[in-house]
Formats: structure tokens, sequence, C-alpha cells
């Protein structure tokens, strides 16, 4: 059996399947493929590329196709002839890319999606570099339950914070639960980017502590030390020598806090009450504007959809190392 | 350093004032009372969004006719009783229900019936995570394969496969919206002709939507879940593989023997995370269909808080009860591992 396979490899990388008239071409083929190392780590390199390419057509055909969309002028689109498979723009139109930002002031809403996302990614990155030093670095009793706590309410869903948040942020008193005591009256928060930080912050704070955590923990304790002799409190050992030191770990922070701002759905359209830009409605406000107002638009919804989109392709395109190694490293750890 | 702080214990005696007495105090802490004092912000931050809503949800899904005049009724866990009795149903929108209803058995295809399946918020919010994190699952493990290779170009392979991970949940929601709407959906009329989709009004078509939000969900978090994976593949020790060679092993039997057990515990913990994840669903139904045609709990609560705010909060604390199960999962699993 061994020998008559060997001649069988000779023979066919001898004369390339196609001249090998005793078999079928797909049965030499099969056979080259079983005995000869060389062509089964072809076979193997030619379904490795078909399965990346595939994978690239599936996640990167419906940006396409919004571009397709965005081109086409709106009168083609509702007149509905598209060439099938292969979709192309029919006609060009780039004006649709200028129009969305005249039907509404779509460029206020990515402004306030920008300024509720820095916001926010301030807050969480100093707060959670006080606790990513305190449990990266700090031995003290209840360090473990309390990361499981904080680990706890990252995966509550937001929905089960939502309706206290309502009441409070809408002006109602707040009431300690089950004591009945009226404990201080807050301000109107809805509208405001107070009433979107704040559970933004809180949302998003655990991964942060968690990455910074990992990362403060790697810097070795005879830097901060030397810092202390150099009469720095230990505060001034964070944000002077600890901080900068992990600066990767604080820029994946930031930029997944960021990215994760950006692209909240429920508290940015439930907080904005209005979904107008004056109410510092985000990006969601906007898409949801033109999906209900401009409801045959089609062309601007995928041109807006666009122009909010590459705000956050830029972003991975040049941190995805820091995303990469933010997700792998924080969430496992999460 | 700035040199005030290099000029020594002669001068910072001098020195007086309010911040000079916090600074002494705080370096004089111990260790945990200074932990503790650092942790204060994360405490309130979380204490005053996290901790006291979820107490007062549990409160207020207590009692009834909370909004408008008059003082609250008590009325105990009969929110609770009406939603699994089906009682509530009415205040739920459209004609969604809480649960689903009866269990019928008959020899037709697929031969377990269950009447308004799809109709129910529970139902629907366990098919939707189960049935999504499976093919997510898959499809990352794939990705994660691809990804673990060394090739030209494998950067921007990288970057391509997170960017639907990375994109605002509103503008996923966008794309499939237009994907299947009647006038500009290319989607609908390919699937239609199989069957898949309803062929009219697929968006308000339950089965049809519930459909797109799974793809749709597929699509965007199949890279997280490849990330992940990724990291657990790249642990794995390389010399494993190379006397995998030497003993003769084929590229399947490598995977079966090495890499599978192996990143069975990254798969583990990753795949309740995205299920947890998976049953807070609310965006992306928002924005592809509309919560009466595909009812999740989130969806509900959203719906009914308006109105019916007892109920709402009970709704919603039956889903941190649900999602609650789910955390002690991983909670577990983190504590065998060793946090």
């Amino acid at each position: 059996m061994s020998g008559e396979t060997q001649t069988q490899t000779q023979t066919q990388t001898g004369s390339q399947s196609e001249t090998d008239h005793d078999q079928g071409p797909l049965a030499s083929w099969t056979q080259g493929v079983i005995s000869n190392p060389d062509r089964r780590s072809l076979l193997y390199r030619a379904l490795f590329y078909a399965i990346t390419i595939f994978f690239l057509v599936t996640t990167l055909f419906p940006f396409y196709w919004l571009l397709v969309l965005a081109l086409t002028p709106n009168s083609l689109i509702l007149g509905g002839e598209w060439d099938l498979p292969f979709l192309r723009p029919q006609g060009f139109n780039p004006e649709a890319f200028v129009e969305v930002f005249q039907q509404i002031p779509f460029h206020l809403y990515v402004f306030n999606s920008f300024v509720l996302a820095t916001m926010t990614t301030i807050i969480v990155i100093v707060i959670s570099s006080l606790a990513g030093y305190v449990f990266g670095r700090l031995e003290f009793p209840g360090r473990g339950p309390l990361m499981l706590g904080i680990l706890m309410v990252s995966y509550f869903p937001p929905a089960a914070f939502l309706i206290p948040l309502f009441e409070a942020f809408t002006g109602n008193p707040i009431v300690a639960p089950f004591i009945g005591v009226e404990l201080f009256e807050p301000p109107r928060l809805v509208n405001t980017p107070g009433s979107m930080v704040l559970p933004f912050s809180a949302l998003f704070l655990p991964l942060s502590i968690f990455i910074l955590t990992t990362f403060y923990a790697q810097i070795p304790d005879g830097l901060e030390d030397a810092a202390r002799v150099e009469g720095t409190t230990r505060l001034g050992a964070l944000f002077r020598v600890i901080m900068p030191l992990s600066a990767p770990g604080v820029a994946t922070a930031a930029v997944l806090t960021f990215i994760a701002v950006y692209n909240e759905y429920f508290f940015s359209s439930i907080m904005a009450l209005g979904n107008e830009p004056q109410q510092w409605s985000p990006l969601v406000g906007g898409l949801l504007q033109y999906q209900s107002l401009y409801s045959t638009e089609f062309n601007l919804m995928a041109a807006a959809s666009i122009v909010g989109v590459l705000p956050v392709v830029i972003l991975v395109v040049v941190a995805q190392e820091r995303i990469v190694s933010g997700l792998t490293a924080g969430a496992l750890k999460e | 350093m700035s040199a005030e702080e290099q000029s020594g214990p002669a001068r910072e005696s001098r020195r007086s004032g309010p911040l000079v007495a916090v600074t002494r105090w705080m370096e004089n802490l111990g260790e945990t009372g200074f932990a503790y004092l650092l942790l204060t912000p994360v405490f309130v931050l979380l204490g005053a969004i996290a901790l006291y809503p979820l107490l007062r949800t549990l409160e207020l899904s207590l009692y009834t006719n909370i909004i408008g005049t008059g003082e609250p009724d008590f009325v105990g866990l009969d929110h609770y009783v009406s939603l699994f009795t089906g009682e509530s149903d009415r205040w739920l929108p459209g004609t969604s229900r809480f649960l689903w209803g009866d269990v019928a058995v008959t020899g037709e295809f697929p031969f377990v019936h269950v009447e308004g399946l799809l109709r129910s918020a529970l139902a629907v919010t366990i098919i939707f995570a189960v049935v999504s994190v499976f093919f997510e699952t898959l499809i990352g493990f794939g990705q994660a394969l691809v990804l673990d290779q060394e090739f030209r170009g494998r950067s921007w392979v990288r970057v391509a496969i997170i960017i639907p991970w990375a994109i605002p949940i509103v503008i996923q929601g966008m794309i499939f919206y237009l994907m299947f709407h009647p006038s500009t959906g290319f989607a609908t009329e390919y699937l239609a002709n199989y069957g898949i989709v309803a062929e009219t009004n697929t968006l308000n078509d339950p089965f049809s939507s519930l459909l797109i939000v799974t793809v749709a969900d597929i699509w965007k978090t199949s890279a997280f879940m490849a990330l992940l994976i990724l990291a657990g593949l790249q642990s794995i020790d390389r010399s494993l593989y190379d006397v995998a060679k030497v003993a003769g092993a084929s590229r399947w039997q490598q995977f079966r023997l090495i890499t599978f057990p192996l990143i069975l515990p990254t798969l583990g913990i990753a795949i309740l995370f995205r299920t947890i994840d998976a049953m807070r669903i609310y965006g992306l139904i928002d924005s592809v269909s509309s919560c009466t045609v595909v009812p999740s709990l989130s969806c509900m609560v959203v719906a009914t808080f308006g109105s019916q705010r007892g109920l709402a909060s009970a709704i919603a604390f039956v889903t941190a009860i649900i999602i609650g199960i789910a955390v002690m999962g991983v909670i577990y699993q983190q504590y065998k591992e060793g946090l």
C-alpha cells in the first residue's frame, strides 16, 4: 500500500493532474491532496483565503451598500430599479452628504455625541485610575468582594436602572428605598448632558477599572518607591509616575469608553426627551429623526449613517492595537 | 517634580493651610483607609446610578398608581403574579405578552407548537440570546482561527473584522432597516423567494423581524467573540503544536486534542458574557423594527414605564433577576479560576 502511494505521488507530481487521464481530474486531485503534503498545504492555503475573503465580504458589504444607497439619487431609489446581485450606485449624487446637514442639523447631533463621549471618558478615566491604583497596587481587606461587586454592577441591564433614574432626572425627589424618607430634590437633568453622562459613567466604569487594574499592577514597586523618596505624595506618585508609565493602558480604557458612549442607544434615546439637538440628543436622536420625520429620504439616511460611522472607523483604524489588547486583557479579566 | 516639593522637611513643616493639612492627613492614613478613600468616587457613582435605582425599582414594583395624583397603592407581589398569570399582558404594547401561551404537541412539523411564542417578551429575549450567541461563537471562532495565522495584511483583516463591533447600534439598526425596507431593501426579495422572510411588510412580521435582528446582532458582535477567543488561542503554548507535529497528528487532531480543550475555559466565559449582554437587547429592535413587533424584556420596560410604572418596575426587576442568574455563572467561573 505504501509503495503504491509512493508511485502515485511521483506520477502526480510529475504530470500535474491535467495530463493524468487514467483517473478523472477530481479523483487524481483528491489523491494528490491526500498523499502530497505540498498540495495539502496548498489546499489549506486556498481554503484559508476563501474563508478570509468570505469574512471580509460579509463584514464590509453592508458599508459598501450604505455608500451605494447614499450616492444613488433618492428618486431612483424610490423607483426601485436595482441591478442585482452586484449592487452599484445608480447615478452619482454626492450632494446627499451636504444635504444631510441641511435637512436637520446633523452636525449638532454628532457634536453632542462627541461632547458626551469626551465628558464621560474624562470622568471614567479619573475615577477608574484611582480605583485601578487601589485594586492593582494595594492590599486591603475586602478587595476581592469589592471587585466582584463592581463586576456584578457592570452586568445588570440598563433597564433595571432606568425607572428610578428617569424619576430622579425629571426632578422628582430622591426617596430612600423602603424607608420612605425623602432625601433631597435633585435638579431636573433630562435634556442636559448630565442625564446621559452620569449613567454612561456608571455603566462603562467597571471595564476601565479592570483594564487599569491590570496595567497599574504591572508597574514595578521600585519606581513608585523612588518617587515617594523624592517627596511626592501617594496620589502624586499615581498621577506623575504610574499613570504616565501605563499610558497604553490609559489610552486603551479611554478609547473603549469613548467608543462605548458613542455607540450607546438605551439612555441616549430616552434621556433626551424630544430627539432635538438643543436637548443634547446625540447621534441616535439624529438618525431616529431621519427614520421618523423624513421616512422617504433613504439616501439621506444612508449618508447620515456613513457620516456617523466615520469617526469610529477612523478611531478603530488608528487604535486597533489598543482596542484588541484592551478587550482581551480587560474583558477576560472582567 | 516641581521645585517646592524637593525642598525637604524643613519647608514642609512651615507650610500650612487646608490643602497641606488634607495632604498630610491622606499621607498618614493606613493602607486600608487610603484604599477606601480612593474608592469613594466609585462607591458614590455606582451607589447613585446602580445600587439606588436597583433597590428603588424593587420598591416601585410593589406599588401601583405611581404616576398621577394621589398616593401610590401598595400591592405587594401582585405585579409579579399578574405577569406570570398573563393578567398584565393587556398593558404591554400591541399584542405582546410576557409568557408564552399553551404548548401543544401535534403530528405537524415542528411537532411541538407553542402558541404565541413570538409574542412573548420572555421567550423572544431567550430565543434571541441563545440563537445569536450560538452563531456568534461559531463565526467568532472561525474569525479567531483566521486572525491567529500569520499572513500579509493580517492587521487590515483584523480592522475589517472589528469595525462592525465598533459602530453605533443605531447605525447597525439603520443598515438592516434599509436592507429590508420595502422601498430600498434588496434582501427581502431574495430571501422571500426561499420563504425565509415575509414577502411584504417584512419589518412588521414578528418572525422575519426577529430573524433580521438576530442576524444584525451576529454581524456586529461576532468580532467581539473573535477577539476574546483569539486571546485564548494566543495564550496556548506553541510548542504543544510542535510536539503534535512530530507525533504525526493531523491538523484536525491538533485542533481537537490541543486547541479545543485549552480554549474551552475562555470560550465558556465569553459565551456567558455575551449571553448576559444579548439579553439586554433593546436598541437594535427599536431601530430596525419596533417593540410591538419584536418584544424583548427591556423593550417592555421602556414601553410601559410611562403609564404603568409599577408594572414596568416589576418587568425590570425580573429582567435583572434573569440576568443575575447568568451573572452567578460568571462569578462562579471567576471564583474557580481565582480573581
